[in-house]
């Protein structure tokens, strides 16, 4: 095995190498399989769908005055449940194929991997939930702010938050098995997120989601640019991104250690 | 067919010692480069002591429990062993004897209570990318690589993460395909294979980074017989040609006697034997011999069994048939008692003990 492409033998391969292939596969995931996105996109706005008639029969004109709103949280819902579920079950499959226990003892090891995951999880998610947006606008009738910088920074930081606790909940995953159909049910735990009332409880903006939430509602509906936002406002959106995102990584390095130590990391 | 190059050294049959057998392909105690620089030039060079001899993987006094108190099982006792580079070395042992936990320890996958695991001179526990940069494996019931994704794909894949670029191994991948006889499926997705090409399809992603150290846990699982030899000879070809080390663990014992330099026995978490497997049947318990005629009668069966003891007794239509247990040193004793009590035997036969029966026998003594 010592003959190579260009006989000079094999190169080192780096960060730049495994990024490429690790994105590379989960786009030919996309493209190859695209059943999982297009199912994704229709559930959603079957649900989306029942919301809006559903809520217009029971509440009329109330519904449709606030409905600007209501398709900019589900927007960010979306987004969230996608990333979400992505990255925790994306985990608990590495752990079912016996995939994460080759990663952890290969020169890079998993974290690399699963962050570069979560990142190719965040743009998979931001094109399926572009689609539903589209679909929402077209259904209802309704017009927003579209300026895609300020959205996609402000939604990108949002979702970093609920990324951390798919990192979190794929670490417990890796620990207890079998537990996904549980964890499954935080992401409803995400509609109370979104709707946070923040302005009357300030402490709700440490939340996952909560801030962002409000930024991405002044910057879709008012029509506020991210330069316009208070300094402090993208701050704090900053700090909550960085500190669920560490935070639930954290514990699912944690959560693998442990898992080494009780014999359990492999087994399924 | 073992011992390949007739080359051993100690041996031992009880755990908790260190042991030191193994064929030298290189036939050098010192041709391991010890400055040698890994892969990615940092952080990998071998520690002198153990990569001067040759030493491709080192266990010692390695201990793991799991659960405490009255609950608690020790999987992996106090074992101890190395494996030279080059070589292919056996993992024998029933289920529930602790070899998963073993080579999932040696792997890292596994933190043990005590003990140390060097891979290529480097301690695992104090930097364990380093120890593992050249080492891949192929675990059992694991499906090891990605079904969605190509063949040629998971090898480009799985050598990226093992830390090679894979446009500078793609000859590689294209003889690992042709030796598998994978290349008519490249760039079919795995997950349209028979489950035998997706056990060789995971061995190809295991050898496509250039891997000099693999653990293979039940390679042959689900093989059928043609797939098994092919992956039999690579292996052989491998480290014979490319001095990959191997590690392997598997209950066919067949795979272990034709591909095996040396084989380790496992039991209750302890190895219980380590030696080549003509070694292993040479130290065997005697074989058995098999004896039918029509004169054996009371008096005579009580007259071998003064000498002998005797496991089966059959009554055939025509006389009788008698198993006992004599190596064939003791051939001609028998015949001697036969002949003195009148009997002419009319077949005989000697059964040695094979590896089979070595393993049962030495697992069933547990170690005692």
């Amino acid at each position: 095995m010592s003959t190579d492409a260009d006989g000079l033998g094999p190169r080192p391969a780096g960060y730049y190498h495994l990024a490429r292939a690790v994105l590379y596969r989960e786009f030919l995931l996309f493209v190859r399989y695209p059943a999982n996105a297009i199912g994704g996109v229709v559930i959603s706005l079957f649900f989306f769908g029942v919301l809006f008639y559903g809520g217009r029969m029971l509440a009329g004109q109330a519904l449709t005055d606030s409905i600007e709103g209501i398709v900019v949280g589900y927007f960010l819902w979306t987004l969230a449940v996608g990333a979400y579920s992505a990255i925790s079950n994306d985990i608990g499959s590495e752990v079912q194929w016996g995939t994460l226990e080759r990663h952890v003892m290969t020169p890079f090891g998993f974290a690399p991997v699963a962050l570069l995951k979560g990142a190719a999880k965040v743009v998979r998610t931001f094109l399926i939930s572009t689609v539903i947006l589209a679909v929402m606008l077209l259904l209802t009738g309704t017009t927003l702010q579209l300026h895609v910088l300020t959205i996609v920074v402000i939604a990108s930081l949002s979702i970093l938050s609920v990324l951390g606790l798919g990192f979190a909940a794929g670490g417990i995953t890796v620990l207890y098995k079998r537990i996904g159909n549980w964890l499954n049910l935080l992401q409803f735990g995400f509609v109370v997120l979104i709707s946070a009332p923040v302005l009357e409880i300030p402490w709700l903006k440490l939340l996952p989601l909560a801030h962002g939430s409000g930024l991405l509602q002044r910057a879709m509906v008012d029509g506020v640019r991210l330069w316009e936002f208070a300094p402090a406002d993208l701050a704090l959106l900053v700090a909550v991104a960085v500190g669920y995102l560490g935070l639930g990584y954290a514990v699912f390095q944690l959560s693998t250690q442990r898992a080494r130590r009780l014999g359990v990391l492999g087994d399924y | 067919m073992t011992d390949q190059d007739g080359v051993g050294g100690e041996r031992t049959r009880s755990s908790g010692q260190t042991v030191t057998t193994g064929p030298s392909r290189d036939g050098s105690a010192d041709s391991a480069d010890a400055t040698t620089a890994g892969r990615h030039g940092r952080d990998t060079e071998p520690d002198a002591r153990t990569a001067a001899s040759g030493t491709a993987i080192a266990v010692e006094g390695v201990t793991k429990r799991f659960e405490t108190g009255p609950d608690s099982v020790l999987a992996v006792d106090n074992v101890s062993f190395e494996v030279e580079t080059g070589s292919i070395v056996g993992l024998l042992g029933p289920n529930g004897a602790g070899k998963t936990t073993l080579i999932k320890s040696v792997l890292g996958m596994v933190v043990p209570d005590e003990g140390t695991v060097r891979i290529r001179g480097i301690d695992v526990g104090d930097r364990p990318r380093a120890a593992y940069a050249n080492v891949g494996a192929m675990l059992e019931g694991a499906r090891n690589d990605y079904w969605r994704l190509t063949v040629r794909e998971n090898l480009r894949y799985f050598a990226t993460v093992s830390g090679v670029d894979p446009d500078s191994v793609a000859d590689r991948h294209d003889r690992l395909l042709d030796r598998l006889d994978l290349t008519e499926w490249a760039d079919t997705p795995v997950r349209k294979l028979s489950r035998g090409m997706k056990q060789k399809v995971s061995l190809a992603s295991v050898l496509a980074g250039g891997a000099e150290v693999v653990f293979l846990d039940e390679p042959t699982l689900g093989l059928d017989v043609e797939s098994s030899r092919t992956l039999q000879r690579e292996l052989l070809r491998l480290a014979r040609e490319d001095g990959l080390t191997v590690f392997i663990s598997s209950h066919d014992m067949d795979v272990i006697e034709t591909v095996c330099d040396r084989v380790l026995v496992m039991s209750e978490g302890r190895i219980v034997a380590d030696d080549t497997v003509d070694e292993l049947l040479r130290g065997a318990a005697g074989g058995t011999v098999v004896v039918e005629s029509p004169d054996l009668d009371a008096d005579a069966l009580a007259a071998v069994r003064e000498r002998f003891p005797v496991t089966a007794v059959e009554e055939l239509d025509w006389g009788t048939r008698l198993t006992v247990e004599a190596s064939g040193d003791d051939l001609y004793g028998l015949m001697d008692v036969l002949a003195t009590a009148g009997v002419t035997p009319e077949r005989l036969r000697t059964v040695e003990p094979d590896l089979e029966d070595v393993f049962v026998g030495l697992t069933r003594e547990g170690g005692r």
